[in-house]
């Protein structure tokens, strides 16, 4: 068994998050809107080390299996990840994340004078996925395409 | 006539209208221009548009309760927002569902960018956008291509200027993305500092062959319509670079003499100092005409909003 299974411990059931690009764990959780308020267990793990040189982060979430729509979320904050799905300690499921269509919540609207940053309305934010190959997101009500350089490090999280 | 595609639908961005959904617009504004006004006024008999302005307008507001009353209709709404609950801190939300409640189609005008796609998702009605923030203008757009084709005959193969505040103008960007449906020559002149956003314009740009500089002199005698906008200086953060900007460009006769014969001068009004009333009863000046247009293209597409079975 690698170093990197054994940080955290194995989940009979649940779903593990793996090679999370290093330091993006976080705001995976927060995209998920996992904050631990269900009272379910999740353990994250922070610059595990991965390869010779490289760190990745890792969220086990117990007793709780993320569908498609959820994980696709990441595909822009942490585009390397696999999703594993276990079942009675067994993977019975691994998929890659794959980029939906349209992304709620996850990325602020970077234009100031855009509806969904006024605090007063209750709206979330709805990015378009405009164009899969330079990944340029447009905000659903204002129009204006946020800026992607970048964009997985950027400390703007909404939600 | 083909179904009316406009039927309980809203007007939010000009990017929700294709060219056929424009020209379908064109043709009822003809339509609605064309009848005696007796008949005009069964279009919409016993209608009411509610309208919600959280900015000024002089144009936009009444031309839309001059439409609707040209239609038979009334109106109601709020046009200066201190007198209403939105002064105690109601929501945007909370008054357009209210606002609904009592009016067919609603026509709203706010400072936030995409304040009417959000107020389209919470309305139990028909919302129309009136100007939202820096973002968009669309009934000014469909009111400017109308012009331009009444006026020039056509809009494929003009060349068309555009000075002035192209950053903050929301008319510009939905102008622009309308034009984006023809096949148009645009050139765009402004300060260094009121260029046109290029985050606003990321997808006229594959649509839209246009040139942007700062003078738009060499390209005067090109222009078939010199569209001019005002340098506003409410959407300034900061004063002085308003002050810095602002007589940057003022259309007078020198530059009228070297527009080609036939070319118009369009503006969305209201002007401060950027185009001379000594222009104002020359035959390229068609900007008060530009505004008579409006009225109908407003009329058009409220009776489109309506009535299913159009007009």
């Amino acid at each position: 068994m690698r170093e990197s299974e054994l940080i955290v411990r194995r989940i009979s059931e649940g779903t593990v998050i793996d090679h999370i690009d290093e330091g993006m764990g976080l705001r995976v959780l927060g995209a998920l809107g996992i904050d631990g308020g269900d009272g379910g267990l999740t353990t994250v793990a922070l610059n595990v080390p991965s390869g010779k040189f490289k760190k990745k982060d890792i969220i086990k979430i117990e007793d709780r299996f993320l569908a498609d729509d959820d994980t696709n979320k990441l595909a822009v904050i942490a585009p390397r990840a696999t999703v594993n799905i276990i079942r009675n300690y067994k993977l019975a499921e691994k998929r890659r994340v794959s980029l939906p269509n349209e992304i709620e919540r996850i990325f602020r609207c970077s234009n100031p004078d855009c509806i969904t940053n006024s605090g007063r309305e209750h709206i979330e934010s709805v990015m378009d996925v405009i164009d899969r190959e330079v990944l340029a997101l447009k905000c659903r009500y204002c129009g204006r395409i946020l800026d992607v350089s970048g964009i997985g490090r950027a400390p703007a999280a909404a939600g | 006539m083909a179904a009316n595609s406009f039927f309980g639908r809203d007007v939010i961005s000009v990017r929700d209208l294709d060219r056929r959904g424009l020209e379908d617009v064109f043709g009822a504004a003809e339509r609605v221009m064309a009848m005696p006004a007796a008949e005009r006024r069964e279009v919409a008999r016993g209608r009411t548009l509610g309208y919600l302005f959280y900015e000024p307008s002089t144009r936009t507001r009444l031309s839309f309760q001059a439409a609707m009353a040209s239609l038979g209709g009334s109106s109601l709404g709020i046009s200066d927002v201190a007198s209403s609950s939105a002064s105690k801190g109601e929501s945007l939300a909370d008054t357009v569902r209210t606002l609904s409640i009592y009016a067919d189609a609603l026509v709203l005008r706010h400072p936030l960018d995409g304040s009417s796609r959000f107020a389209a998702e919470v309305s139990g009605k028909p919302v129309i956008n009136g100007g939202s923030g820096t973002e968009e203008h669309p009934t000014q757009a469909v009111q400017d291509l109308f012009t331009m084709r009444r006026e020039k005959g056509r809009i494929d193969g003009l060349t068309v200027g555009i000075i002035g505040d192209l950053k903050y103008g929301r008319t510009v960007y939905s102008l622009l993305r309308a034009l984006g449906n023809y096949d148009v020559k645009v050139h765009l002149a402004s300060p260094e500092s009121l260029r046109i956003r290029s985050d606003s314009v990321y997808d006229i740009r594959k649509r839209l062959d246009f040139t942007e500089s700062e003078q738009m002199d060499d390209r005067v005698g090109e222009l078939d319509v010199l569209y001019v906008t005002r340098i506003q200086k409410e959407r300034f953060p900061d004063e002085e670079e308003y002050i810095r900007v602002k007589g940057s460009y003022v259309v007078g006769l020198d530059v009228l003499r070297r527009m080609k014969k036939g070319a118009i001068i369009l503006h969305p009004l209201p002007r401060l100092d950027e185009i001379s009333p000594e222009l104002d009863g020359t035959e390229q000046a068609r900007y008060f005409r530009q505004a008579e247009y409006g009225m109908h293209v407003r009329a058009a597409l409220l009776a489109l909003i309506l009535r299913e079975e159009g007009v």
